[in-house]
């Protein structure tokens, strides 16, 4: 009965959306996959069309055009079949306020055919101090984690996360994100939206960028916009009583400098690097705040997100 | 059939949950049950010990119980029901439920049996205080009329109640909405006071909307000078013509619940 739960496709199949709310074409023509098991982000300004195309796959919208299957159905049918398969974790969606954590996770729970046992999920998003709380006694970050709690009681094959770590704190977003990091290990596919680079670049196995309706980039988010193709950025604070004609050549094709620091940008890293390190140590002086580093994934979405919006 | 009886286990399932979180918001608790019991003391004090002369002389405690108990069942069918399902939107309740396999149905199945218990006990609690504090008794003979009467009630305002979220932009809008269209009509539906000499075209006005309906069919179960069973057919068939259209309001809210809402 479960045929589609083995089947090979992939988890997520989406072929030339579309979604015009009148005038307006918030979604155009998009296209992508997304493979069983894989953790997938997409990224956008607001406005871009993310929500739209999230809440296309999710059921609570109906596509203008295209095709889209999760695991294999098409969610603008509605079929139970997939709510019981798909978990979903948004900001958007509340809960009965006057009941307990414990409650709602036995209540949510009995919708679904197969379901985690209440007590798990508790131990899996640090709630259990929290069992007998109402939901609406819970901080921000406690509800975000009872929305994650919620999003997998049902056990489902395909978790779609909606800015999951809004509002939690450092400590509190690695333990999240070691969470759906170990979602993974057991095999589901995770559909992801948020705003921090830095989660994107943790999580995902790829990313697809959204502006204006269309995707604009996907890959890697180590190679994602040519990013593994950028130079090099080596920087450091220039030692002190030294100028930025004391520098040596160091093959690297700009060198900026801004106030004491400077930044070499290198399409030959290792080379400038060992030229850097060189020169100081033969000098015999100290390279304070010295960093090697690709250009981060935030300064990569940054570019493509602005062209055109000048 | 397996699967449906599965559902209807998880409507009924559903029915304790939404007890459990009625129970739990006291405000709301307190508006749906007390305050008719609350009206029902302030005017069978302030009228105490008179008697309605357009109606044979029957005492005015005989009157106001049918009437209020009428106003409690429009208070946790139709007001109660618009405002927390309206609040159950904005919140992104309905939104999540959409997100499971649980049939919508089955949700709104579990939400309407327990409001039927509410309006249960709300009855209960109108009818006890009556009799005891006002002597105001349900007579064996009119049970049926009395009964008939919060039954098509129930189903007409409850499925009214639900219906009307779907012109209800946003929770905020909701308590002004469902005042605007219960409040007036109160006043000329025989609740608060006597309205047998309202002028006629007033009185046709009340006639056609469902609260008048309502009033009457329970004022007319317990009024002494009634001979029989106490149904009063007319008031009943205007109570289900309207249910027929709050149960076509209902299922167009229900197949796209985020639709109307702004």
């Amino acid at each position: 009965m479960n045929a589609s739960r083995t089947s090979t496709g992939p988890a997520i199949e989406v072929a030339g959306l579309s979604k015009s709310y009148g005038e307006l074409r918030a979604v155009r023509e998009v296209s992508f996959e997304v493979g069983h098991g894989e953790v997938f982000c997409l990224l956008g300004p607001n406005g871009a069309g993310k929500t739209t195309t999230v809440e296309i796959l999710e059921g609570y919208r109906e596509r203008s055009g295209g095709e889209v299957r999760v695991l294999g159905m098409d969610p603008a049918r509605g079929q139970r079949e997939l709510h019981e398969r798909v978990g979903i974790v948004l900001q958007s969606c509340g809960v009965q306020s006057e009941l307990t954590v414990a409650e709602l996770l036995e209540m949510y729970g009995r919708y679904y055919s197969r379901s985690r046992p209440a007590e798990e999920l508790l131990e899996l998003v640090e709630l259990d101090a929290k069992r007998d709380v109402r939901a609406s006694q819970l901080s921000g970050g406690q509800r975000r984690r009872l929305d994650l709690a919620l999003g997998l009681v049902g056990d489902p094959d395909l978790v779609f996360l909606d800015e999951p770590t809004t509002g939690f704190d450092p400590a509190a977003r690695r333990h999240a994100w070691e969470t759906i990091r170990s979602l993974c290990s057991l095999g589901k596919t995770i559909f992801l939206t948020t705003h921090f680079m830095d989660e994107a670049q943790y999580l995902a196995d790829r990313i697809a960028v959204m502006r204006a309706g269309e995707i604009i980039a996907s890959g890697k988010p180590e190679e994602i916009g040519g990013r593994d193709l950028r130079p090099t950025e080596i920087r450091f604070a220039l030692p002190a009583g030294m100028s930025a004609s004391d520098l040596p050549d160091t093959g690297a094709q700009d060198v900026v400098v801004d106030g004491d620091l400077v930044l070499l940008r290198s399409s030959d890293g290792l080379r400038t690097t060992h030229a850097v390190t060189e020169w100081a140590l033969a000098g015999g002086f100290e390279l304070e705040r010295f960093s090697v580093a690709q250009p981060s994934l935030e300064d990569i979405y940054l570019e493509l997100t602005a062209e055109e919006a000048q | 059939m397996s699967g449906h009886s599965a559902d209807l286990s998880l409507a009924l399932w559903q029915v304790r949950y939404e007890q459990r979180a009625f129970w739990r918001n006291r405000g709301r608790a307190f508006f749906s049950f007390l305050f008719p019991l609350m009206f029902l003391v302030i005017f069978a004090s302030l009228f105490a010990g008179q008697h309605i002369s357009s109606r044979g002389g029957i005492s005015y405690n005989d009157f106001f119980v049918p009437g209020i108990l009428a106003y409690g069942v429009i208070t946790t069918t139709f007001v109660n029901m618009a405002i927390s399902t309206s609040i159950l939107r904005d919140e992104g309740v309905l939104k999540r439920m959409q997100g499971t396999p649980l049939p919508r149905w089955a949700y709104m199945c579990g939400r309407v049996g327990s409001t039927v218990l509410v309006v249960a006990a709300m009855s209960a609690a109108t009818l006890a205080l009556g009799a005891l504090a006002y002597g105001v008794h349900v007579r064996a003979s009119t049970l049926p009329g009395l009964i008939l009467a919060l039954v098509f009630g129930t189903a007409c305002f409850t499925s009214l109640g639900i219906g009307i979220v779907r012109y209800i932009p946003n929770a905020e809008a909701a308590p002004p909405i469902v005042n605007i269209s219960i409040l007036p009509l109160t006043f000329i539906s025989g609740i608060w006071f006597v309205t047998d000499n309202m002028p006629a075209w007033l009185r046709h006005v009340a006639a056609v909307f469902p609260i008048r309906p309502l009033a009457d069919a329970l004022q007319y179960a317990f009024d002494p000078r009634t001979s029989g069973a106490g149904i009063k057919a007319g008031d009943l068939a205007v109570l289900a013509a309207w249910t027929v259209a709050g149960v076509l309001m209902m299922l167009r809210f229900l197949r796209d619940p985020q639709a109307g809402r702004s």
